[in-house]
Parts: structure tokens; C-alpha cells; sequence
């Protein structure tokens, strides 16, 4: 049996297309089904439709042999025990800073000391800061990062962005490129160890599919 | 009354009866086990200075060790985390023969986080080295062993996955690489990351046989009969490469007749432990846990820290993870009830119970219903004026 986690939102929509490409259909509709555990075409392949940020998770224990998530979420998670095997090129976006329109063309976040930052990707916007050598802190935020600057909780927010239309609704403009994310292929250690050849034609398969 | 003043750490669990008697009684085995190979047990101190601890040893060793001051000299003395170095440390500074030294060890370590979801801040440490002797003979002796202990603590069904970190170590070697690029395609190897081995490697110039043995050994990985492919692959690379696969076929043939049972995984991409391995590497798997139960390898350089580098391979498991995944229902032991009276012939008989091993509880207070409580399957009554055993209902 192989358990492919996949993880709910934009990176399950563009999933369902390259799995059906790879051969792989589901039993019932990902998006309406209530059920957690949905068999597949595939005899001994199912699905495990989960919160992005869980997937590292239970792939790295072993509940599920191989995961879809985003590089967002496995930089955060730190993927340690994971093997990422591919980028899969699906649900592309980037990971941007960005601060009120007005502070973003006074000089962007350099000229600040002490950054307030909101962000739901603390340790990424950690390393990040770190690395251009600014001192912040970090304010963690489950959602809505782009309220944060609006209200003065912080002077700036990272977050995920694809078009920018909602920074441009609340009078944000990005700043810093933080880093290009799309969905990876990942897979557990001992699971590819231990059952690799059962794995190997997914990966195969999922891999070959992957968007460009 | 706060309810949780009786909370322990993260990660820190006690293990109560009847489970406790259950997993001395598995330490006992393991440890007759590892006496019968020929392995002194050596016990460690729990506690030593930081310098001896930490010597020769990785960064992540460092971060897992607490630490505390001295107060009679103000040095830093730290937890140990990891026994392996405490075992280098005591063949190279005590014992200093020049023959193979076989050393054996099982006891707490204590780490400042677990290691992973679930894991154990304060694991049994149970592992064997051996060290003054390199080859392929001694570390099949060691994977050897590391089988025989998991099947001594009741696991069948094992997977084992067998690398060499010489493969990749020779290959980097001859690509000429400067440090941190080796690092950085080593942390992109032990990923399995294809996409960032790619780019690694686009960005240097490298002959043109380096740069395909190297991109083709992420994917240098499978099931035994995958391994003369596997050679194929890298049939044009230099010596050490060789020396390093040969070894490997060594051990795995030497391993392989003696546990004909075991599901075998080549990886020759598998770099864990890179740090201070130096030859083969090895881990044991189990269906349904997703990480490796005993692992192990060669590290020939630790000896150099304490000033006498020796060959040394070994591996190590955590005793209370075995236990755990074992899940074996310990049972209470059957024991006798000994009733309260003074009576010199009950004495003699419970004295001579015990000496044959039996587990006799005796009767606190004379008519005392409740203090009879005491799990026994069986009692001592006087029949015609002897105390005889009989079964409890």
C-alpha cells in the first residue's frame, strides 16, 4: 500500500490534474468528498488530503510513504528526514516581503533597525532577514498578514503572493523577493528504503507529468 | 494543589511495573547477547567534561548536549547525548592495545531536544564497537551483531539498508571540489533533492565522467539485485570508488549468508551520518516505523580527537524505542503469598522458595484482607503440619 499526501487548496486543485495525467484518478471528488482516505484507480495507491503545513508531518513519521507540498511549507517545517525529490512545477508563487505603499518607495526594508515583521513563515523570514543582515521581529500570524501593517501591528508582512492583487487592495507593494515556491514531490526515508519498489512507478510516473 | 508539578518533561518517561520488570529482563538478554560475541561492557560516566565529550564530534552532537558548570573547578561539563565517543575515548586513552578491542555499552543519554516527533529526550543507549581493525570483515561482524541483537529483542522481518559514504567521498574528491560546495551537494544529497544536485553541479566545470558518476548517484539506490547495475554505472570511476563497492559487496555477501531473512536496500546516495562516517553504513528498518530502529558504520578518524586514531565500526539502537515498538504485554510475574505468622519453618520455607527463584510476598498484618492484594497466582498453607505451595483462587 503507498500513501500519497496531498495537501488542501490551490496545490490539491493543480494536483488532481497531473495525477490523473500520471494515471492516477481518485474514487470520489478530492474537493467534495468528506472522507479522509480516498482509494485510487491504482490498486494499493490512496490519498490523504491534509493542511499543507501537516504533510511533512506525517510523511516524515511514515503515515504517508510520499507528500505534495509546497517549498513554503518544507523550508518552514525545516524538512529534516524528508527526501525531496523533485519539484513538481505546480501551484508556482512567490514568497514576497512586503510593506504600505508609501514606506516601500521611502527605501525598502534596509533602512529600518528593528523590522516589524507579520508573517506566517517564521523561520523562513527568520533566515531570510538574518542573511541581508536585518534585525527584526517577527510577529507569527495564522492569516490576514495583510492587515498587520494597516493596523500598526508590524511595518511590513511576508507572505505568499501569485497575482498582487490583494496587496494592491490594502495599500501594499512588495519589496524583497523572498523566494520562488512551487509544489515538491517528497517522500519518506525508510519508506523508500523499505518499499521502493512498490513507490518507484508514482514516482515515475508524477515526476515525468510534472508542469513546467 | 497544582496538578501539574507531576508532569515530566517533554520527551522524558518512566517506565512503570509490570512493563519495567519486562524490559530488565530484554537489557539482561541483550546484554548476555553482546557478552557472547565477545564485548566488554564498559560503563561510561553520564557526566564529564565538555572538551572529552564533545571532541571529534559533529556540531549537532554539540547541540544536543546540555551543559552545566563545574563548581569545583568552573569547567564545562556536559550530559552525555551520544556513548560512541565515550567508548573511542576509553579504547584510545585506557586500553591503548595495538589487537581489535570489541567494547559494548547500554545506558541513559540524555538530549536538550528529541530527535524527532515523539522521540525520546533521555533513550537507552545500547550499541557495540569494535574497534583496531578495518575491512569488511569486522564490519559485517558488527552488522552481524546489530542483527542478532534486534532478533534477540524480538524483531523479524528486518530491512536493512547498506551504503558507503567512500563512494561519494572518493567522487567528491576527484571533482576537486572547495568545501562548501561539497557540503551543499552533500546536504542536496541526503535530501534526495534532484533539482538542486542539478544546479550544484551545473555551476561547476568538472570532467565530464565526475559530473555523470555524480548526478547518477542520487538515484545509485534499490534492491540487491539492482547492485551489479549500480557497478555498471560507475565502472569508469577511480580506485577508491572501487575499493568502496567491493567492500560493500564484502559485507553484504558476508551479512547475507549468515541472515538469509533480511530485505536488503543498497543506497549509495546515503550520506546520514557523513560527518564522521568513513566506510559502510548500515541502518535496520521495520514495517510500519517510519525511521531507523539500530543503525551504525565505520568511523575510522574519532580516535584521532583523543590522539591514537584506530579503525572502529559500530552501531547503536534505543533499547526503550525496541521496547516500545515490540509492544510485548508484560505480564505480572506469578509470585506466592506467604502468610503472616512467626514460624521458623515458614521462614525456611520461604527462604528456600526464594533461592529457587521464586517471588514470595509475605503477609504484612495478620487477617488483613486487603493486604492480600498482591497479584499471587499461588499461597503457602500448613497441611499435616508442612508448608506446602498451593494455587490461589
Amino acid at each position: 500500500m503507498v500513501t500519497l499526501a496531498l495537501s488542501k487548496g490551490r496545490i490539491l486543485e493543480e494536483s488532481i490534474p497531473l495525477l490523473e495525467r500520471a494515471g492516477i484518478v481518485p474514487e470520489e471528488d478530492l474537493a467534495k468528498t468528506r472522507r479522509l482516505i480516498v482509494g485510487t484507480n491504482v490498486p494499493d495507491v490512496r490519498l490523504v488530503v491534509i493542511r499543507a503545513a501537516d504533510v511533512p508531518t506525517y510523511v516524515r513519521y511514515g503515515a504517508a510513504d510520499l507528500g505534495i507540498a509546497g517549498k513554503d511549507v518544507l523550508l518552514e517545517d525545516g524538512g529534516e528526514g524528508l527526501f525531496e525529490l523533485a519539484d513538481l512545477g505546480i501551484a508556482v508563487c512567490r514568497l514576497m516581503m512586503a510593506a504600505p505603499i508609501d514606506e516601500a518607495s521611502r527605501g525598502i526594508a534596509r533602512s529600518w533597525t528593528r523590522l516589524r515583521v507579520a508573517t506566517k513563515y517564521v523561520r523562513i523570514t527568520e533566515r531570510y532577514l538574518a542573511a541581508q543582515g536585518i534585525q527584526a521581529d517577527i510577529i507569527h500570524l495564522y492569516g490576514s498578514m495583510e492587515l498587520a501593517p494597516l493596523v500598526g501591528l508590524a511595518d511590513c508582512i511576508v507572505d505568499l503572493v501569485s497575482s498582487g492583487r490583494t496587496l494592491a487592495a490594502n495599500g501594499l507593494k512588495p519589496v524583497e523577493h523572498v523566494l520562488d515556491v512551487s509544489a515538491w514531490l517528497v517522500a519518506n526515508r525508510a519508506a523508500m528504503k523499505m518499499k521502493y519498489e512498490a513507490l518507484r512507478p508514482v514516482i515515475t510516473c508524477l515526476t515525468k507529468e510534472r508542469g513546467t | 494543589m497544582r496538578r501539574d508539578r507531576w508532569l515530566l518533561p517533554v520527551g522524558v518517561e518512566e517506565i512503570l511495573p509490570p512493563a519495567a520488570r519486562h524490559a530488565e529482563q530484554v537489557r539482561r538478554q541483550l546484554l548476555d547477547l553482546l557478552d557472547s560475541w565477545g564485548y566488554d561492557l564498559v560503563m561510561p560516566p553520564l557526566v564529564e567534561y565538555l572538551e572529552s565529550l564533545l571532541t571529534g564530534v559533529g556540531h549537532e552532537l554539540d547541540l544536543k548536549t546540555y551543559k552545566l558548570t563545574d563548581q569545583l573547578t568552573g569547567r564545562l561539563m556536559g550530559l552525555r547525548a551520544d556513548m560512541t565517543p565515550q567508548a573511542a575515548r576509553i579504547d584510545a586513552h585506557y586500553l591503548r592495545r595495538d589487537t581489535p578491542v570489541r567494547l559494548c555499552y547500554l545506558g541513559p543519554v540524555v538530549r536538550t531536544r528529541p530527535d524527532e516527533f515523539g522521540g525520546a529526550r533521555e533513550p537507552w543507549q545500547i550499541g557495540a564497537e569494535l574497534f583496531g581493525q578495518s575491512g569488511p570483515r569486522a564490519d559485517a561482524e558488527v552488522l552481524r551483531l546489530m542483527l542478532a541483537l534486534l532478533e534477540c529483542a524480538g524483531f523479524s522481518g528486518l530491512h536493512v539498508d547498506i551504503g558507503h559514504v567512500g563512494v561519494y567521498r572518493a567522487l567528491a574528491r576527484d571533482a576537486g571540489m572547495d568545501a562548501p560546495v561539497e557540503q551543499e551537494l552533500h546536504e542536496a544529497l541526503r535530501r534526495r533533492s534532484h533539482a538542486e544536485v542539478d544546479a550544484i553541479l551545473a555551476g561547476l566545470t568538472l570532467p565530464a565522467r565526475v559530473d555523470r558518476h555524480l548526478r547518477a548517484l542520487i538515484d545509485l539506490h534499490g534492491a540487491q539485485a539492482e547492485f551489479a547495475a549500480m557497478e555498471a554505472l560507475l565502472a569508469e570511476a577511480g580506485p577508491k570508488v572501487q575499493d568502496a563497492l567491493a567492500d560493500l559487496k564484502a559485507v553484504w555477501r558476508a551479512v547475507d549468508q549468515a541472515h538469509p531473512g533480511i530485505t536488503w536496500h543498497f543506497d549509495l546516495a546515503e550520506l546520514s551520518g557523513y560527518g564522521y562516517h568513513t566506510g559502510a553504513v548500515f541502518s535496520a528498518f521495520v514495517a510500519g516505523y517510519g525511521q531507523a530502529i539500530a543503525q551504525g558504520g565505520r568511523y575510522d578518524e574519532i580516535g584521532h580527537a583523543f590522539g591514537r586514531a584506530r579503525p572502529a565500526v559500530g552501531f547503536s539502537a534505543d533499547l526503550r524505542l525496541l521496547l516500545k515498538l515490540r509492544n510485548e504485554a508484560a505480564q505480572a510475574p506469578p509470585a506466592i503469598l506467604a502468610p503472616c505468622r512467626d514460624d521458623e519453618a515458614l521462614r525456611a520455607k520461604v527462604r528456600a522458595l526464594r533461592a529457587r527463584g521464586e517471588r514470595v510476598i509475605e503477609v504484612l498484618r495478620e487477617g488483613a484482607e486487603q493486604d492480600k492484594d498482591t497479584g499471587c497466582d499461588r499461597e503457602l498453607i500448613q497441611q499435616n503440619g508442612r508448608w506446602t505451595v498451593v494455587a490461589r483462587h
